[in-house]
């Protein structure tokens, strides 16, 4: 037979848990509470600082897929992002530098600096690189007119030895501190994708010089505006028409070297590399089109949503439920009043209205849960708890209290709100998911919390990016997960509890 | 009598809330003047801009430039009805909308140029009332009749399992479905169109009975489901006959030359069933607690003493009696359906009101925002009065209580 109806607080609390929806929705709760400490200790709130910045993430490649994914690539190894490190540190670039002063037999002696960095790397992936870039510090005599930037020639050596520059430079930026990386005067040469006008945008026409001289192509096509040039594929592609085209090209795997020259104009002349050559698969969430590493933002999105969603649930729930008490336990015309109240604010198109006001105030997220609050102060749940109170007042224990004379004030809060606190669980449970959707709703559009990187505002920036076009499935899938394991677990808790409370819904 | 005076009090009070609802919007869309603000500055530049191109007035001294420029701003200023003082100006927008006076779009129009806000919303409301009525009868039919299959199996795994699911999936909301939905459905297995309403360029126009087998087959299914549900067992070969037949118009539905009205109706069935899927289990969990509830009562106890079959207690004395507070449930999921629409249809690019809801405010085109909203308020209003309406046909004790 059905056990009788918990009264006490903890009483009922201890029954819904030990409930099997009780227990896999306290074990939930559970991870997401963990996760919610410890992420603050090991991704500190400087991270999300920074997420607005480029700084902090362009070593990631771009829209990369989380690495495990390799599993469902049919056996294929998917490239990881390479770092040719700098000279200096262990298994960086390889450093030869001398100097020589020259006479012109005039009596003018000429300085001259001649440096060469190298460094070799493997690869052994079945898919070409996302993209590849190569950071120069160099440091020369940088004054106006009279500046004498060295000439610098990046040359790129294939496993197969067909070699070719990518591009000859004199850079424009010098400094002093050319061992330090990431550098504000470091001269960025993107191999893929340059961009029109940088020194960088040579590499095309290198590419272009270089396939004509290996009979790959003619120079007629080449020079075709329709003819397409990706970098990050012909260079690691083997040799012949097939490389022309992403689709059809094979990888040449093996040891290839990036070897940086230059020539500079004073004895005092240095320089120092670093390359990157970015991989498609990147740890366990992947990235997206700004290079964040999604699982930050991810893990950063449970205590948001918790203490948003249980913050948010706990005052409106307690408010409506007080109010509702109140109505139900005076009656009149406070009863009539809080009712129409209600009535009024279940009317009232709130959501549109909240659209409105975060797009003309951007609010903060908790100036939104403030707004949130103020339009739940009555509800259904005042509803709820009145029809309670109504049963409960009809009661021995409170015609006791009565009868020895206590206040009505005091009948209300000692007797009639512990009576219906239990009831209040499962609504708080289940009002907690509704006020996580609220805020990833106006995330998701664009209008949340501009600084923190929610599960609703990363689903809403890969929505607007194509990520479903794309077929980023890791930009869309993570968030969601994330949002829904959140509510399922409330929701198994709320189940709990209503079966608790709700005799009829027992189980035998 | 009693019933009468009960609506008309509920009508006073509904109308009293819609009134204030319309003036809570007023204020806010006008951002407590924002948009004005912005207004004027904007005929400011567009004055500007004139007077840049007129060679006429800049040969003229700055004097006379200045004192041009201001009589045409101030004049502009008046002719938009811009000067008068907030407070004022929010009762006479508040009044205009009252009385469906919508005014002119500042950016947006209809599909052939009409900026007239009636216009604009009339020509979307349509396609939302359509999408989310038959999203949600298909998860109302869908659900009670899981419901009832639940209650029936209470406790087995099947109940168990089912009741976990409606449990956690209706607290999800559509958009998030919707997402999963294009991804899965629209992009990785190419089944349906990813979004929007028809496709670009649309398929050729055809008759517009071609609209019709869908419609027909849904309501042979549903029509089967509900008549099976009140006559006896040897009638119900009827029922399954119709139910079948619907089935049948589907499957010659789906084969039929793909023409406008086919297109626009496979647009619709992938956001139909996010928001059908997203509400399902709110009728599940309820209709099963109700009629477990139900089933406890003296009179389903004498109607199983009488030898009725289960199913037939079922459906006709346990539902019956708990069909008014459905109704109720009913209510609400369709005003929850109506405001959700705002990310529903944005997620499917579906262009009905909600979509217009979200790029009115983007645009900051206030006229089209107040005119939104008061159809909203007024879809809310006529929603919670055709419930009350409904509760004191459905149910006796309304009337003895107000007697």
């Amino acid at each position: 037979m059905a056990a009788p109806v918990p009264i006490g607080l903890k009483a009922a609390l201890l029954d819904a848990v030990r409930t099997k929806s009780g227990m896999v929705g306290t074990g939930m709760l559970g991870f997401l509470i963990l996760l919610a400490i410890l992420v603050p200790v090991f991704a500190p709130y400087d991270v999300i600082k920074a997420w607005g910045g480029t700084d902090a993430w362009q070593d990631n490649p771009k829209l990369a897929a989380p690495e495990w994914s390799e599993v469902f690539s049919g056996g294929k190894h998917l490239p990881r992002t390479i770092f040719l490190t700098p000279a200096g540190t262990p298994g960086g670039f390889l450093k030869f530098r001398t100097t020589e002063n020259v006479s012109d037999g005039k009596g003018n002696w000429n300085n001259f600096t001649f440096l060469g960095l190298k460094k070799t790397f493997g690869f052994q992936a079945d898919d070409f690189p996302s993209e590849m870039t190569v950071y120069l510090n160099t440091m020369f005599t940088q004054a106006g007119n009279l500046s004498k930037p060295p000439a610098i020639s990046v040359i790129f050596q294939r496993p197969d030895n067909k070699n070719l520059t990518l591009l000859d430079d004199t850079p424009r930026l010098s400094t002093t501190d050319i061992n330090r990386f990431p550098n504000t005067k470091s001269n960025a040469y993107a191999v893929s994708q340059p961009i029109k006008d940088t020194p960088s945008y040579k590499i095309l026409d290198n590419l272009r010089e270089w396939l004509i001289a290996n009979n790959v192509t003619t120079r007629a096509e080449a020079y075709d505006p329709q003819f397409y040039v990706q970098p990050e594929v012909l260079l690691f592609a083997q040799l012949d028409r097939s490389m022309l085209s992403k689709s059809t090209a094979h990888v040449l795997k093996g040891d290839y070297s990036l070897r940086i020259e230059l020539v500079g104009f004073e004895n005092t002349d240095d320089a120092n590399a670093r390359g990157i050559v970015f991989g498609t698969v990147f740890g366990l969430a992947g990235t997206d089109d700004a290079r964040h590493d999604l699982l930050v933002g991810l893990l950063w999105g449970a205590p948001v949503a918790l203490a948003f969603g249980t913050a948010g649930a706990l005052v409106v729930v307690l408010i409506q439920m007080i109010l509702g008490a109140i109505s139900g336990w005076y009656g009149g015309a406070v009863d009539e009043l809080v009712q129409r109240a209600a009535d009024f604010y279940l009317i009232i198109p709130t959501l549109p209205i909240l659209i409105l006001i975060s797009l003309l105030y951007r609010p903060s997220i908790v100036a939104i849960l403030f707004i949130l609050v103020a339009f739940g102060i009555v509800g259904s749940t005042t509803k709820v708890v009145r029809s309670i109170v109504l049963q409960v007042k009809e009661e021995q224990f409170i015609e006791a209290a009565r009868s020895y004379g206590a206040k009505k004030t005091r009948i209300l809060f000692r007797y009639i709100l512990p009576r219906v606190m239990p009831y209040t669980f499962a609504l708080i449970a289940l009002t907690v998911p509704a006020f996580i959707f609220l805020e990833a709703s106006l995330s998701f559009l664009g209008l949340g919390d501009p600084v923190l990187p929610t599960w609703g505002h990363t689903l809403g920036l890969a929505y607007n990016n194509g990520a479903l076009f794309y077929g980023f499935w890791w930009w869309i899938v993570f968030p969601v997960v994330g949002i829904i394991f959140a509510t399922i677990a409330f929701a198994l808790l709320g189940y709990a509890f209503d079966k608790v409370l709700n005799p009829r819904l027992r189980e035998q | 009598m009693g019933v009468v005076r009960h609506l008309a009090k509920r009508a006073l009070f509904l109308t009293i809330t819609f009134i204030l609802a319309i003036y809570a919007t007023v204020v806010i869309a006008n951002g407590g003047g924002v948009i004005d603000k912005l207004l004027k500055d904007q005929i400011q530049f567009e004055l500007r801009q004139r007077y840049a191109n007129d060679q006429h007035y800049r040969q003229l001294p700055p004097e006379k430039q200045q004192e041009i420029f201001n009589t045409t701003y101030n004049a502009t200023i008046e002719a938009r009805g811009l000067n008068e003082p907030f407070v004022a100006k929010s009762f006479r927008y508040t009044i205009d909308a009252l009385q469906f006076k919508l005014g002119l779009a500042i950016n947006l129009h209809t599909s052939d140029g009409s900026r007239d806000v009636g216009a604009i919303i009339f020509e979307r409301l349509p396609r939302t009332l359509v999408l989310f009525t038959v999203a949600n009868i298909v998860a109302a039919v869908f659900g009670i009749w899981l419901g009832l299959w639940m209650a029936r199996k209470a406790l087995s795994p099947f109940d168990r399992g089912l009741t976990v699911l409606s449990v956690t999936t209706f607290i999800v909301p559509p958009w998030v479905y919707g997402i999963l939905f294009i991804l899965l459905f629209g992009f990785t297995w190419r089944i349906f169109p990813t979004a929007g309403w028809v496709s670009a360029p649309p398929p050729p126009q055809g008759p517009i009975t071609d609209a019709l087998p869908p419609v027909i087959a849904m309501g042979m299914l549903f029509g089967g489901f509900f008549f099976n549900s009140y006559v006896r067992a040897k009638y119900r070969r009827i029922g399954y006959a119709v139910m079948l037949g619907g089935l049948a118009v589907a499957a010659a539905w789906l084969i039929m030359p793909y023409d406008y009205y086919k297109d626009i109706e496979w647009h619709m069935v992938l956001p139909a069933i996010a928001v059908a899927f997203s509400i399902f289990g709110s009728w599940s969990y309820t209709t099963r607690n109700l009629v477990l509830q139900v089933m406890d009562e003296d009179f389903v106890f004498a109607a199983r003493a009488k030898g009725l079959k289960e199913r037939d207690v079922l459906n006709k004395y346990v539902l019956r009696a708990a069909s008014p507070p459905i109704v109720t449930s009913l209510a609400l999921t369709l005003v929850a359906a109506w405001t959700g629409a705002i990310i529903t249809e944005t997620v499917f690019n579906y262009p009905g009101l909600g979509q217009l809801f979200f790029v009115a405010i983007s645009n900051f085109d206030a006229p089209v925002v107040v005119g939104l909203t008061t159809i909203y308020a007024l879809l809310l209003v006529l929603t919670v009065f055709g419930l009350d309406l409904t509760y004191s046909l459905l149910d006796p004790r309304i009337k003895a209580m107000r007697r």
